[in-house]
């Protein structure tokens, strides 16, 4: 007995040993990621083979059949779409690069890009593929890890301020708010007129992020510096912006609680919130809960001194893996799914709005009054940056935003702890 | 093989010191070729990534390194150093020692007391012990979500309660200093039941004679608990004490679905920052925060061992 005890022991000693001389044996190399290869440009001829497509939900669904277009103007080409749930497709696409086996195109929520470029994964676009100008610039913005774009936008989401007509009239507002002043002022208003919590903004925790860099960006702030290597959080502009953010919570104006999923809508329709700022979803989630479009609209964000203000957008990129099988045929059918006219289309079939800003022009979309807003704030909207650890540092912000809110710490000591821990976390490039 | 075997001699007498005894032989041979499945299983699925976790958390690992899992930096205790400093890290261990030292006595009197009466009453015993029982079987998330209505600050069936007796009831979940407490008496209230049948196993064991002898002895029902059924029910107690606390240690789902870790981190445990950090890529930093839950785990357990556990020197 005592001396098998020993021999494990000894067994594991060993074990430990050999484990970490095997990793003090393999360091990271120096000049790690010598850069991305030169983006081979992709030849003039028709597509051919089979192309491997993963995409989620929705997208997931519709994209066999809508690619039938694609595969008749390029006989010799398949198409083979794979549906991947979003709950899992972060973890099978990383799983994917790491073993190499990945499809040759796959739809990539716009806040992973930076880990999977940075990761070894995805193809740089090749020279010439498409216009970067013909997309809205947050979109195209989504797509560039360290200078190099890594994909096409497919689609776009962007925050927009949503509101009830009848409510505001009673305030005394035939309009939308277009700066800071008005917006507090149509709060004010509105509160005086009965309304319980006029703007519904997030205290925090998960996702506030998205609510708050808005502000930020429409007062002149940047997150990171202009090539996106180092974090630039803690600015003047930034703490204003929470102030102004906060300023909203000591009022009154918004509940200081996380809202139930469903509340919101439901308050929304019942006159217990006046307003919230959200993306294009909630179009049907309001109708859903009841209001026509005489009783709500969608406006820009205020701006700081002049309207709109500086949106957040999200949304799917399409990129093509370095392991990819049918490189050729990848880009192809990326660059036609990436067509004005294609994106139109796609618009009619599931309603994703199109990141071609041409596209906005034709079909469905052209005469829809309210999507147009989007549209329009499409033109000032800013992707968080596309790096490896923004998931992390944006949870950072969201506890900071609920500890500055519910007034624990001072505005300007929360936008300090976010640089401080952002600048340890790294942008991860 | 056994043919080999047969034709050998049998003469165990002739070599006292070196020999070894064929069938003993052969039958360890058999016993580690019938073995063998299982080792190969367990070094490879089991053995294989825990020593592999264990030697993540001494390097800078992150999701981004997946392709070139060996090019990472060796960095030592690193990881485990800026844990420790890390305001977020003290915060969720003082978290998860709250959810232990509030939890575990709670839920062990609840289901002491359960048991206890249910060991008495005969009148619809079988009807109270799946009462008791049923929430240990049911969806943890469903089990959550119903509660975190029950809670609501407006419009949650306990506050409503309490209204009608004057009461304004405060907002449960929303509360920097309440949340921890409800989700706590939630989760005893959810794990009492398995607990419950362990210690009716336990009271079972008791011999009646016992009890008998020091009732005509005159001890009052409080004394025969204290003095005869306590010390009796020490074994199951410690196994209870220690199965509760690993539970308690690795706290999550309540939290995961009511308040998200929310209000300001007051309710993110342990398990929940290393969910964070695996979800964030840190891969070696979630190992290393990992490891020291299991050794928080292994010190509760041996502490509990030797206070509850048998004394061997009386």
């Amino acid at each position: 007995m005592r001396r098998t005890t020993r021999r494990t022991a000894s067994a594991f000693t060993a074990l430990a040993v050999a484990a970490s001389l095997a990793l003090t044996g393999c360091g990271r190399d120096s000049g790690s990621e010598a850069g991305p290869g030169a983006s081979k440009a992709i030849s003039d001829a028709k597509a051919s083979g089979t192309i491997n497509v993963w995409a989620m939900g929705t997208e997931g669904e519709k994209l066999q059949d809508f690619v039938k277009d694609f595969e008749s103007a390029n006989p010799d080409a398949t198409v083979k779409v794979t549906a991947v749930p979003w709950e899992a497709a972060h973890d099978k696409i990383s799983a994917a690069i790491a073993s190499g086996k990945t499809p040759d195109v796959s739809l990539i929520g716009t806040t992973w890009m930076g880990e999977f470029a940075k990761a070894g994964g995805l193809d740089p676009t090749p020279d010439g593929l498409v216009k970067d100008s013909d997309f809205y610039d947050g979109a195209w913005g989504s797509t560039v890890v360290g200078n190099t774009s890594y994909g096409v936008p497919w689609y776009v989401e962007t925050r927009v301020l949503y509101y009830r007509t009848d409510l505001a009239k009673k305030a005394g507002w035939d309009k939308a708010p277009t700066t800071w002043d008005e917006f507090s002022k149509f709060a004010a208003d509105l509160k005086k007129s009965g309304v319980k919590y006029p703007v519904s903004l997030q205290p925090g925790q998960t996702g506030s992020w998205q609510t708050v860099l808005p502000f930020a960006w429409s007062n002149g702030a940047k997150v990171t510096n202009g090539s996106g290597t180092e974090y630039s959080i803690d600015s003047p502009q930034m703490s204003e912006a929470l102030n102004y953010y906060k300023s909203f919570f000591d009022k009154g104006y918004s509940q200081t609680r996380m809202l139930d999923p469903g509340e919101l809508e439901n308050g929304f329709a019942k006159g217990t919130y006046g307003s919230f700022i959200s993306g294009p979803w909630h179009i049907g989630l309001v109708e859903d809960a009841g209001l026509t479009k005489d009783k709500y609209a969608v406006a820009p964000l205020p701006g700081k001194d002049s309207g709109p203000g500086t949106s957040f957008t999200g949304g799917g990129d399409l990129a093509v893996f370095k392991d990819a099988k049918n490189r050729d045929g990848a880009w192809k059918l990326v660059r036609w799914l990436s067509d004005a006219q294609t994106q139109s289309k796609w618009y009619d079939t599931v309603k994703d709005l199109p990141a071609v800003k041409s596209a906005w022009q034709s079909g469905d979309l052209a005469g829809d009054q309210q999507l147009q807003v989007f549209g329009r704030q499409l033109d000032s909207a800013e992707a968080p940056p596309a790096v490896p650890s923004w998931e992390q540092v944006a949870s950072v912000i969201d506890g900071d935003v609920e500890k500055a809110v519910k007034g624990s710490v001072p505005t300007s000591d929360a936008v300090a702890d976010m640089q401080k821990q952002a600048k340890s976390i790294g942008t991860g490039l | 093989m056994s043919v080999t075997t047969a034709s050998r001699p049998t003469t165990p007498v002739a070599t006292t010191s070196r020999h070894v005894d064929p069938t003993r032989r052969q039958q360890a041979v058999a016993a580690w070729v019938l073995a063998l499945p299982f080792l190969v299983l367990f070094l490879v699925f089991t053995a294989g990534p825990v020593l592999a976790s264990l030697g993540m958390s001494f390097t800078d690992i992150r999701s981004t390194d997946m392709r070139t899992p060996f090019a990472v930096g060796f960095v030592g205790v690193e990881n485990y150093a800026k844990l420790l400093a890390d305001p977020l890290f003290q915060k969720v261990m003082l978290n998860t020692f709250l959810y232990l030292v509030l939890g575990v006595p709670l839920t062990m009197a609840l289901a002491l007391a359960a048991a206890v009466g249910l060991n008495r009453i005969t009148f619809l015993r079988g009807l109270f012990r799946v009462g008791y029982y049923l929430p240990v079987v049911t969806s943890i998330v469903a089990v959550s979500v119903v509660w975190k209505f029950l809670l609501r600050d407006e419009g949650g069936l306990l506050n409503a309660v309490l209204a009608l007796v004057g009461i304004n009831g405060p907002a449960w979940l929303d509360s920097t200093s309440l949340a921890l407490p409800s989700l706590v008496v939630m989760s005893s209230w959810r794990n009492l039941g398995s607990l419950m049948i362990i210690f009716l196993a336990g009271l079972q064991t008791i011999p009646t004679e016992v009890n008998e002898a020091t009732e005509v002895d005159g001890a009052s029902a409080w004394q025969r608990f204290r003095h005869v059924t306590l010390p009796m029910l020490r074994p199951t107690l410690l196994f209870g004490a220690v199965i509760t606390s690993i539970g308690y240690l690795q706290f999550f789902e309540e939290a995961f679905v009511m308040t998200k870790g929310g209000p300001l981190d007051s309710t993110r445990s342990v398990t929940f920052f290393t969910y964070d950090q695996f979800g964030f890529g840190n891969y070696g930093l979630a190992a290393a925060a990992s490891y020291l839950l299991f050794l928080a785990v292994v010190v509760f357990t041996f502490v509990q061992f030797r206070f509850l556990g048998e004394r061997r020197e009386k």
